[in-house]
C-alpha cells in the first residue's frame, strides 16, 4: 500500500488539441464575461471557480490514468456546481442540487467501476487498458466468475458516470435546469466543454476498455438515438432561449453518443470515428457562440422568454448573422461545419446498412434502417427549433424591440461572440484541410482502431447528390415541422398577438415525475423504516424489560390492610404469641405480627380468587368440570 | 528502564494533572487553568510521540495472580493510537478553552478530560486483555461526566443510557474473556496467541461475545443506541472526543482480541466472520440512512459516526492485510474528520443556538471560514478525491474485492458507495444551504461574527488535516502497512 494520489499526466495529440480548444473556450467566455458581469454581485466567486474549473478540465484531458481522471472529474463537478448556483435564485438553487446529485451519483458509480478495474487489472493507466482487458478476458489473474460480465459491469458503471456529465438519457435531467439558471458564459462552458469531458470518458471506455465490442456499441448507439430524439423534441416545445439551447445540447450529445456507438459497431471502419470527433468539436464551438449570443440578449432584456425578447435582434444585424451561422451550423446546412459531421455520421449508418445487406444478416438491419430515418428526423427537428429561436428574436416584431440599445456588444464581447462564429463557415467550407488535421490527430487517440482502413477524407465528395439528399430531407422535415408544429400548434392568440406557449404538461418531467419522488421520498421512507426498526431494537427491548419484568414494585400505601375479622383474629393470635413468648418460647421468641400476616394472606386470597374467577382458564376449568360431571353422570 | 518509566509517565502524568484540577487553588483563575491545561496536553503529546518512536518495551505493573498480570507494552498499534488520541485531545483542548469560556464548572470537565486522556494511553498500551479491560472500564466511567456535563434532564438520561450500554457491552466482553482465558495462556496480545489445543466452540463463542461487546463502544449494530443519545446531550468538545477517539477504543479492543489473541487464521471463513461482516454492513447502511433522515445536527453526526466506524469494522472483518491496513487508515482519518464536524456543530450552537441542520440557511455568508472548513470536512467524509476519506475508502473497497469473502467482496464496496451517497446527501446540504440560501432568504437575524481564534483554529487544523492527510497519504499508508505486518505476522 502506497500513497495513491500519484497524479500522472500524458499529452498526446488529441488530448492537447482538446485541451487547447478548452482554453479557447475559456478565453472567449472570459472576454465576454467582462460585459456580462458588469454590475453583478459575487464577481470574484465566479472568476475563482471558473479558473478552478479550467484547471480541472485540463486535468481531465491530460490524465494518464483513470484515477487521475476521476480526481479532476470530481473536482470539475464540484467547482462547476458554483456556476449553476451563482445567481442564487430559487430556480438556480434547485437546479444546482439536481446538478450536484447527478454529479455525486455519477461519481460514485464511476468509483465502483474503478474499484473493479483496479482489482482486475492492478493498474489504471489508460494506454495499457486495452492490453489489460485482453489479458483479463483470456483468463489471467484470479477468480472473477464470468469475466465478460465483470468487464461489462465495470464499463457500464464507468459509463454511467461519464454519461451523467455528458447528458445522455436518462441522466440528462440536469441540463435543461442548470443552463437557464447559470450565467451565460458558464452555460457556454457547461455545454461546450464540460459535457465533452463526459464524452471524452465515454470514448475512453469504448475505445480502450471494450475496444471493438459490437454488442456494447449497440447499447451506446440506442442510448444515443433516444437522447437525440428526446432532446430535440423537448427543445421544440421550450419557450426559454437557454432551455432550447440546453435541450439542443442534449440532442446533439445524442448525435455524438450515437457516433461513439457506431465506432464500436463498425469496428473502427468507415466514417463514424471522424464524424464523432468532428461533431464534438462543432458542438463545442456552436454552443459557445449560441449561449453567448443568448447572454447578449439577456444583458439587454433581462429575460430569456421568447415572448419577452421577441424582436430584440431586428436592430442588431451582426448579432443576427452570428446566430444565423450558429443556427445553420447546428442544423447541418451545407456550407457550415455541422453539415460535415452530420454527413459523416449519417454516412456511417448508411454504410452499416449496406454492410449488413451485403452480408445478408437480418438481425439489426431494421434497427439501423429505423435509426437512419430517426437520424434525419432529429436533424429536421434541430432546424425547426433553431428556426423558432431565430425567427422569434431576429425576424418577428414584439416586446423586445423596446430595448433600443445602440450597441448590443462591447468590442471585447464582439470579438468573443463573433470571432468563434467566423470559424463555423471556415470549418464548413474547408473540410479537407482543418478537419483532416483534427481527424489525423484524433486517429491516434482511437488507439485500437488506428491502422484500420478508415475513410480517406479527401476522397469524399462532400457535395455529392447523395450527401446533399440527406441534408435536403432533414431541411425539408425541419421547415415542415416549423410551419406545422411550431407556428400552428405551439402558438396561440393572446391580446391580439400570437405568443409562444409551452404545451408540455408539467408532469411530463422525468426529474419531477420519477427521480425526485423516488430518490427523495419513496426510497428514503422505505429504507428509513427498516433502519429505524434496527435502530430501536435494543432500546425497545430495554424499554420492554423496564416496563415489565424489571419494573419497580408499586409501593403499598394502604394504611388499613385486611378486614375487621382478620384484625381481630390477628390481635388474638398476637396476644397468644405474647403469652407463649413469655413462657414456652422463651429462648426463641416468635417475632412476627399476626395482624399483618392475616391481612396479607386475606388480600392475596382475595386477589388470587378474583384473578382466577376473571381468567379464561377458570372459565375453561368450570366448563371442563361441568363436562366431567356430566360424563360421570352418564357413565354411572 | 528509562523507557519503561516513560510508559508509566504517559499514563500517570495526565491522570495526576487531572486530579490536580479538582483540588489545586489556581484552577479558578481564568488564565492559569487554561495555561495549565494546554501545557499538560502539549507535554502529553510529546510523551506520546516519544513513546511511539521508542523501541517496543513492556512493563509489568503487578500481578494479581500468576495468570492475571497488568502489562503495558508499546507496539506500533499503540503508538498510532496514543499519538492520534493525544493529538485530537490537544486540538480539542484548545477549542474547549474557547467553548467553555465564562461558564461554570469547567474545571470539572477539564479534570475528567485529562484523566480520560491518561486512561486512553493505558488502553492503547495494554499488553494483555485483562489490562485492556481494566483501562477500558476505567475509561467508560471517566467519560460519563462528559455526557453528564450540562446537568440537564436530557443529559442525565443520556448518561444513564450511555452507562447502561457501556456496562452491558463490558459484561459481554468479560464473558468473552472468561471463555477465552482457558484457551489462551495469559491472554497476551500478539498475532494469535491461542494455545495449541483449544476448544473451538468456546473460542467461537468468545469471538462473538467480544465482537458484540467491543462493538458497543464502536457503535456497531445492535448495540449502537448510546451514540445518538449521548452526543447531542454532551457539550461539543466532548462529542468530538467521544466520536473521534472513544469509539475507536472499541475498534482497538476488537483488533487486540480478534487479531491479537484469537488470530485471523482461526476465524477466516467461519460463520463468525460472516456475522461480523453482516453486522458491520448493516450498521454502515443503517447509520447513513438514519443520519440522512435526522434533522438535529449533532444527532445526525452521531449516526454518521455509527456508520463510519463500521467502515472500519468492515475492514477488520475482512481479516486480510489489505482490509486491516485500510481499516486503520480510516480510523485515523475518521477521527480527524468527525472531530472537525463536531467542532463545527459546537461553534454553531455557541454562536447562534441553532441545533437543527435546516436552520443554517444563509449562515455561510456570516461565518465564511467556519463553513469553508465544514465544506472540506464534508468532502473528506464523503470521499471526494484527493481528500483523506477517499484514500481509505479506496483501500477498503480494494481490500474487500481481493478478500476471500465471496459475496461480500462485491456487496461491501456497493454498500460503502451507497452510504457515501447518503453521506453526501446529509452533509453537502449544510454548506450548500449555508452559502447559497436562495433569493427568498432574507437575513433577519442579528449580525453574527466568526468564533474566537481559540475555537476557530482547531476547526481549521482538523479540516486542513482532513484534506492534506489524503494528498500526502504515503506516510500513513506506510505506518498502517507496517502495523498490519506486525499484527498479522506476515
Amino acid at each position: 500500500m502506497n500513497g495513491i494520489m500519484a497524479v500522472r499526466f500524458t499529452a498526446d495529440g488529441f488530448r492537447v488539441f482538446y485541451a487547447l480548444l478548452a482554453a479557447f473556450l475559456w478565453l472567449m467566455t472570459g472576454l465576454f464575461s467582462i460585459q456580462y458581469f458588469k454590475g453583478h454581485s459575487h464577481k470574484g466567486r465566479y472568476i475563482c471557480f471558473t479558473v478552478l474549473t479550467f484547471f480541472a478540465v485540463e486535468g481531465v484531458f491530460f490524465a494518464a490514468d483513470l484515477l487521475t481522471l476521476f480526481l479532476f472529474f470530481e473536482m470539475m463537478s464540484f467547482t462547476s456546481y458554483v456556476w449553476v448556483v451563482q445567481e442564487e435564485t430559487v430556480a438556480a438553487v434547485r437546479a444546482s442540487k439536481t446538478y450536484l446529485a447527478v454529479a455525486v451519483i455519477g461519481g460514485l458509480s464511476m468509483l465502483m467501476g474503478l474499484f473493479m478495474l483496479q482489482h482486475a487489472f492492478g493498474s489504471l493507466t489508460i494506454s495499457e487498458l486495452q492490453s489489460h482487458a485482453e489479458r483479463f478476458l483470456n483468463g489471467e489473474g484470479g477468480n472473477f466468475g464470468n469475466r465478460r460480465t465483470y468487464l461489462y459491469t465495470a464499463a457500464a458503471l464507468l459509463t454511467a458516470g461519464f454519461a451523467g456529465k455528458a447528458g445522455v438519457f436518462p441522466l440528462h435531467i440536469w441540463l435543461p435546469k442548470a443552463h437557464p439558471a447559470a450565467p451565460a458564459p458558464a452555460s457556454a462552458l457547461l455545454s461546450g466543454m464540460l459535457t465533452k469531458c463526459g464524452i471524452f470518458g465515454m470514448l475512453l471506455v469504448n475505445c480502450y476498455l471494450l475496444s471493438g465490442d459490437a454488442a456494447w456499441g449497440r447499447v451506446i448507439f440506442v442510448l444515443g438515438l433516444v437522447t437525440m430524439l428526446i432532446g430535440a423534441v423537448s427543445a421544440l416545445f421550450s419557450v426559454d432561449i437557454k432551455r432550447i439551447l440546453a435541450c439542443s445540447s442534449v440532442s446533439q450529445i445524442g448525435f455524438i453518443t450515437l457516433g461513439i456507438g457506431m465506432v464500436s459497431i463498425a469496428g473502427g471502419e468507415g466514417p463514424a470515428l471522424y464524424g464523432t470527433v468532428y461533431h464534438m468539436v462543432n458542438h463545442s464551438l456552436l454552443k459557445l457562440v449560441l449561449f453567448m449570443a443568448a447572454g447578449v440578449v439577456y444583458i439587454h432584456t433581462h429575460s430569456l422568454d421568447l415572448n419577452r425578447v421577441r424582436g430584440f435582434g431586428r436592430k442588431h444585424p451582426v448579432l443576427g448573422a452570428t446566430v444565423l451561422s450558429g443556427v445553420l451550423g447546428l442544423a447541418g446546412i451545407p456550407g457550415l461545419n455541422g453539415y460535415i459531421s452530420k454527413t459523416l455520421l449519417h454516412e456511417s449508418i448508411v454504410e452499416q446498412i449496406a454492410h449488413l445487406e451485403a452480408e445478408g444478416a437480418a438481425s439489426g438491419l431494421s434497427l439501423f434502417r429505423t435509426a437512419e430515418v430517426l437520424f434525419l428526423v432529429a436533424g429536421g427537428l434541430t432546424l425547426a427549433y433553431m428556426l423558432k429561436l431565430f425567427i422569434a428574436i431576429f425576424v418577428e416584431r414584439g416586446e423586445g424591440e423596446q430595448h433600443t440599445a445602440a450597441k448590443s456588444m462591447t468590442p471585447l464581447s464582439g470579438i468573443a461572440v463573433c470571432g468563434p462564429a467566423v470559424l463555423l463557415p471556415v470549418l464548413g467550407l474547408t473540410p479537407d484541410r482543418i478537419f483532416a488535421e483534427i481527424g489525423g490527430v484524433a486517429e491516434a487517440f482511437f488507439n485500437p482502431y488506428s491502422g484500420k482502413k478508415g475513410v480517406k477524407l479527401s476522397g469524399i465528395a462532400w457535395l455529392s447528390a447523395e450527401n446533399l439528399k440527406g441534408a435536403a430531407i432533414s431541411a425539408a422535415i425541419g421547415i415542415l415541422v416549423y410551419v406545422v408544429v411550431v407556428r400552428l400548434l405551439l402558438m396561440k392568440k393572446e391580446n391580439g398577438q400570437r405568443v409562444y406557449v409551452n404545451r408540455v404538461p408539467s408532469w411530463l418531467d422525468l426529474e419531477d415525475a420519477v427521480y425526485r419522488p423516488v430518490l427523495l421520498y419513496f426510497l428514503p421512507f422505505v429504507c428509513a423504516f427498516f433502519c429505524r426498526l434496527c435502530d430501536r431494537l435494543v432500546d425497545g427491548a430495554a424499554a420492554l424489560l423496564n416496563h415489565t419484568v424489571l419494573a419497580p414494585r408499586k409501593k403499598r400505601l394502604s394504611v388499613w390492610v385486611g378486614t375487621r375479622l382478620t384484625h381481630m383474629l390477628g390481635t388474638a393470635m398476637d396476644m397468644l404469641v405474647l403469652l407463649l413468648n413469655k413462657t414456652l418460647f422463651h429462648k426463641h421468641p416468635i417475632k412476627k405480627s399476626f395482624v399483618s400476616v392475616f391481612a396479607v394472606s386475606e388480600l392475596e386470597a382475595r386477589q388470587t380468587f378474583s384473578l382466577i374467577t376473571g381468567s379464561v382458564s377458570f372459565g375453561l376449568l368450570l366448563a371442563a368440570t361441568g363436562l366431567a360431571i356430566t360424563l360421570l353422570y352418564l357413565l354411572f | 528502564m528509562g523507557q519503561q518509566i516513560l510508559l508509566l509517565i504517559q499514563i500517570l502524568f495526565p491522570v495526576a494533572a487531572g486530579c490536580l484540577f479538582f483540588t489545586a487553588p489556581f484552577r479558578k483563575g481564568r488564565r492559569a487553568g487554561t495555561v495549565f491545561l494546554f501545557t499538560v496536553l502539549l507535554l502529553e503529546t510529546v510523551f506520546a510521540g516519544a513513546g511511539a518512536i521508542m523501541d517496543t518495551t513492556s512493563v509489568e505493573l503487578f500481578c494479581i495472580t500468576p495468570e492475571i498480570r497488568l502489562i503495558l507494552c508499546n507496539d506500533g498499534l499503540s503508538g498510532l493510537f496514543c499519538v492520534l488520541s493525544s493529538f485530537v485531545f490537544l486540538t480539542v483542548g484548545v477549542y474547549c478553552t474557547g467553548y467553555f469560556a465564562g461558564t461554570e464548572k469547567k474545571e470539572r470537565f477539564y479534570g475528567f478530560y485529562l484523566i480520560t486522556l491518561g486512561v486512553l494511553q493505558g488502553v492503547g498500551m495494554s499488553g494483555n486483555l485483562v489490562s485492556f479491560y481494566l483501562f477500558y472500564e476505567w475509561m467508560t466511567f471517566m467519560t460519563v461526566p462528559f455526557v453528564l456535563h450540562n446537568c440537564t434532564r436530557e443529559s442525565v438520561r443520556a448518561a444513564r443510557k450511555y452507562l447502561f450500554y457501556s456496562v452491558t457491552g463490558a459484561t459481554l466482553v468479560l464473558a468473552g474473556i472468561f471463555l477465552l482465558a482457558g484457551n489462551a495462556e495469559g491472554l497476551r496480545f500478539g498475532a494469535g496467541t491461542l494455545n495449541p489445543e483449544v476448544k473451538e466452540g468456546q473460542v467461537f463463542a468468545a469471538a462473538v461475545l467480544l465482537i458484540l461487546g467491543f462493538g458497543t463502544k464502536a457503535g456497531c449494530f445492535p448495540m449502537h443506541g448510546w451514540l445518538p443519545t449521548a452526543h447531542p446531550a454532551a457539550p461539543a468538545p466532548a462529542s468530538a472526543v467521544l466520536s473521534g477517539v472513544i469509539t475507536k477504543t472499541g475498534v482497538l479492543g476488537l483488533i487486540r482480541s480478534i487479531y491479537g489473541i484469537i488470530g485471523t487464521g482461526f476465524l477466516v471463513g467461519t460463520p463468525v466472520q460472516t456475522l461480523f461482516l453482516s453486522l458491520s454492513l448493516v450498521t454502515v447502511l443503517m447509520g447513513s440512512m438514519l443520519a440522512y433522515k435526522e434533522k438535529v445536527l449533532k444527532k445526525r453526526l452521531a449516526y454518521s459516526t455509527v456508520s463510519q466506524v463500521s467502515y472500519i469494522l468492515f475492514g477488520l472483518a475482512l481479516m486480510t492485510p489489505a482490509g486491516f491496513s485500510a481499516a486503520l487508515l480510516h480510523l485515523v482519518f475518521h477521527s480527524v474528520i468527525k472531530s472537525a464536524l463536531f467542532l463545527f456543530a459546537g461553534i454553531l450552537i455557541h454562536k447562534t443556538g441553532k441545533e437543527r441542520a435546516n436552520e443554517l440557511r444563509g449562515l455561510g455568508k456570516q461565518l465564511p471560514v467556519t463553513f469553508l472548513c465544514v465544506t472540506f470536512a464534508s468532502l473528506a467524509l464523503v470521499g471526494i478525491p484527493p481528500a483523506s476519506g477517499f484514500v481509505s475508502k479506496w483501500y477498503l473497497a480494494l481490500g474487500a474485492l481481493s478478500a476471500p469473502v465471496g459475496f461480500f467482496s462485491y456487496l461491501g464496496p456497493a454498500v460503502l458507495l451507497v452510504s457515501a451517497l447518503l453521506t453526501a446527501g446529509y452533509l453537502f446540504m449544510i454548506p450548500a444551504d449555508g452559502f447559497f440560501p436562495g433569493k427568498e432568504y432574507s437575513p433577519e437575524r442579528p449580525e453574527i461574527k466568526e468564533a474566537t481564534p481559540s475555537m476557530l483554529l482547531p476547526l481549521i487544523v482538523f479540516s486542513a488535516a482532513a484534506v492534506l492527510f489524503g494528498i500526502f497519504s504515503s506516510p500513513f499508508c506506510e505506518i498502517v502497512t507496517k502495523i498490519g505486518t506486525e499484527m498479522l505476522r506476515l
